[in-house]
């Protein structure tokens, strides 16, 4: 074990025992900055790795709180076991969207997807079939329980919401050190030499918008879990813009990164609280600044070193 | 470094907020940011000036009442988030907030953490279905507004009644419940029911289809918009008919959409507007507060987050305790006609106000709102 593969474990091992010293506010900030921590990575995905820009991701999010706030209050299942659902129906709705706009490039894309998450939420709004409860939203949904324990308080969601962010940051580790990781890449520095290379590029831009907006459906049906209620307004374009903000930010590409921009956007404004009407204006001011002198983000994802074998004598001449 | 700073600058300052020896804490949340930022400020105002007028006057049981906003950014998560916050701060009790969806995000929270909650601009019936020991809220429920514009349709003697709405939830709900409500009082006939497509520029084929069944009256419960679109284009059939609208149609844009003309004589139900508060607390409450900020309170839930601060204050002058339970007890059983800024304030056993807060109001040549007695 190296040095670097340390540096999870000295993250993990506080944040286990943080919620010992703090108050239920704290607690709580710090939840939603867990959701937010795993929206970011599963638009860092789409965003950092294949180069996609996406500013719709809320919708996605949406599909999966919606989901799960449907399901739930219809039917009465519990609304964990349908973490699965919730991903499945907002992957294949990213499927739906993004197959035929997937070729286009960069601000093109942006500007598609930016009408996708309008789309989301005003149909939201308009009561679509009559099962989305308008602009009052859906409310009543059953708090989840595991076993025997109902997750009541803000520090049993604590730990949901933070072991989920640990499964995050593992099958997204995976991911990026995978096939489809490189291939993500690759077609993010070059697409045409990466479909000169045999990467077949629409296919593989196609999976990284699916995967991603699957891991923002699960997100949406935990935050369902936690609210208990969701109204369309916790799905604006706003929402799309922290989460952009928050991989741009924190370092597109870098998971790290990603994480340290979850605590600086949703936890700045919380810290800001005593700022009043300003509180916004000081955030802001704030992010600007961390923009000007850090334009590659705050902690910048870093080349890749792969170690070759050591070159036999003899070997590796052309 | 610089960051580092900053964020030593923003500890400090959290830090440094000076925390009053003794004084009786009363939470505000309101949308201080996001789309209602205008209704939170107001919020904020009217509930400061009130607590200084006190303050002035010796303060709550000898010891000053300090108001602790928090801004829940008119959205559901902020919400939950500025509601912990005030759980924390040692509050009696939150007047707040705007909007049903972000007051329903709180009720668990203060309920969990024994806070009394007296919402201000959250009209959805089912808030107040739960059972909650702890809630209130100043605002009339939906229903009440249907019972209201009932009775203005019977008062005006209609026989013939069309009902049209928008099928958005609230407008849908208004007019199902309206419908309800006339059938039982047997009051006239509902000639017509449906709904149009908001949005449309062109309404003449429901109000042609409206005209064939010759009702005396039409009850329209959607928005401003749409409303103001029906009466310039009935007015160009010719059309003499009655118009009513729900709250959504009280907005002075109603008048520029369907001009002068068409607008007089529409009339609508609505809470009353700032501007014809009835009793005398209110009118010298809106002396000061035109003194103090130079302009006349807008909204009329910004005087309902008054009224939330006034019956909580009153309530723990009456007890001469904190204890929310007491509190909550005395506001369920004890406060009775209470002379609040927007009339006379009781609440029932669900923490609903009662009594009659809606208002009917008639356009007049000029365009202007004129409350009917």
């Amino acid at each position: 074990m190296n040095r670097r593969q340390l540096i999870p474990l000295a993250v993990a091992a506080p944040l286990a025992v943080l919620p010992l010293f703090l108050n239920a506010y704290w607690i709580d900030v710090l939840n939603s900055i867990g959701i937010y921590a795993m929206l970011g990575l599963s638009l860092n995905l789409i965003v950092g790795h294949a180069g996609l820009f996406n500013l719709g991701h809320a919708a996605f999010y949406a599909v999966g709180a919606y989901t799960a706030a449907i399901v739930n209050t219809t039917f009465g299942i519990p609304v964990l076991l349908l973490l699965p659902v919730c991903g499945l129906a907002a992957g294949l709705f990213a499927l739906a969207v993004a197959r035929p706009i997937i070729h286009l490039r960069g601000d093109y894309l942006c500007i598609v997807t930016i009408g996708v998450g309008e789309i989301v939420r005003i149909a939201l709004v308009n009561n679509l079939f009559g099962i989305t409860g308008g602009s009052n939203g859906i409310f009543g949904i059953a708090r989840p329980s595991i076993f025997d324990l109902t997750l009541r308080t803000p520090l049993h969601f604590y730990y949901l919401i933070w072991i989920f962010v640990a499964l995050t940051v593992f099958v997204f580790h995976l991911l990026e050190y995978s096939r489809f990781g490189r291939a993500l890449n690759y077609l993010r520095e070059d697409d045409v030499a990466a479909e000169g290379s045999g990467v077949n590029t629409a296919h593989y831009k196609l999976m990284a918008f699916v995967v991603g907006a699957g891991w923002a459906g699960m997100v949406g049906n935990i935050y369902a879990a936690k609210m208990t209620i969701i109204s369309p307004e916790s799905f604006t374009f706003w929402e799309s813009v922290l989460m952009f903000a928050i991989v741009i930010l924190g370092g597109s590409g870098s998971m790290p990164g990603v994480l340290l921009g979850a605590f600086l956007i949703v936890g700045l404004p919380e810290l800001f609280r005593e700022f009043a009407n300003a509180r916004m204006l000081v955030f802001g001011a704030a992010m600007i600044a961390m923009m000007v002198f850090r334009t590659q983000g705050l902690i910048p994802s870093r080349p890749r070193i792969y170690r070759i074998p050591a070159v036999e004598k003899g070997e590796g001449r052309a | 470094m610089k960051r580092v700073i900053l964020l030593c600058l923003a500890l400090l300052l959290v830090q440094g907020t000076a925390f009053a020896a003794d004084s009786i804490k009363i939470g505000l949340m309101g949308p201080i940011t996001g789309p209602w930022a205008s209704e939170g400020a107001e919020m904020k105002q009217v509930v400061q000036l009130l607590a200084e007028e006190l303050n002035q006057k010796g303060g709550l049981l000898g010891k000053k009442v300090e108001v602790v906003t928090q801004d829940d950014g008119g959205d559901p998560r902020t919400a939950a988030l500025a509601a912990q916050r005030l759980a924390t701060q040692g509050v009696v009790a939150v007047i707040g907030t705007y909007g049903s969806a972000v007051t329903e995000a709180t009720q668990n929270i203060y309920g969990e953490a024994k806070i009394i909650q007296i919402a201000n601009g959250s009209t959805a019936i089912r808030l107040s279905e739960k059972g909650l020991k702890y809630f209130f809220r100043t605002c009339p429920r939906d229903d009440e507004q249907a019972k209201v514009a009932a009775q203005a349709i019977q008062k005006m003697g209609s026989k013939r009644i069309a009902i049209l709405h928008d099928n958005s939830t609230y407008a849908k709900g208004l007019a199902d419940e309206t419908r309800g409500l006339l059938e039982a009082a047997k009051a006239g006939e509902i000639v017509f029911f449906d709904a149009l497509t908001p949005k449309e520029q062109d309404y003449t084929t429901v109000l042609t289809k409206m005209k064939s069944v010759q009702p005396d009256i039409v009850f329209f419960t959607g928005y401003y918009g749409e409303a103001g679109l029906l009466l310039k284009q009935a007015k160009q059939m010719n059309w003499k008919v009655t118009f009513m609208g729900g709250d959504a149609t009280n907005n002075p844009d109603i008048v520029k959409t369907a001009g002068k003309d068409a607008a007089a004589g529409f009339y609508f139900v609505s809470a009353p507007l700032p501007k014809d508060l009835p009793s005398d607390e209110a009118r010298n409450f809106l002396d000061t507060f035109k003194k103090k900020y130079g302009n006349p309170p807008n909204s009329i839930y910004a005087a309902l987050a008054g009224d939330g601060f006034r019956v909580i204050t009153q309530a723990i002058a009456e007890t001469k305790s904190t204890d929310p339970a007491k509190l909550a007890d005395y506001l369920h059983k004890d406060l009775k006609d209470f002379p609040g800024l927007t009339g006379k304030i009781s609440f029932n056993e669900k923490g609903d106000r009662v009594g009659e807060v809606y208002r009917v109001y008639r356009v007049n040549d000029e365009g202007q709102f004129i409350l009917q007695p």
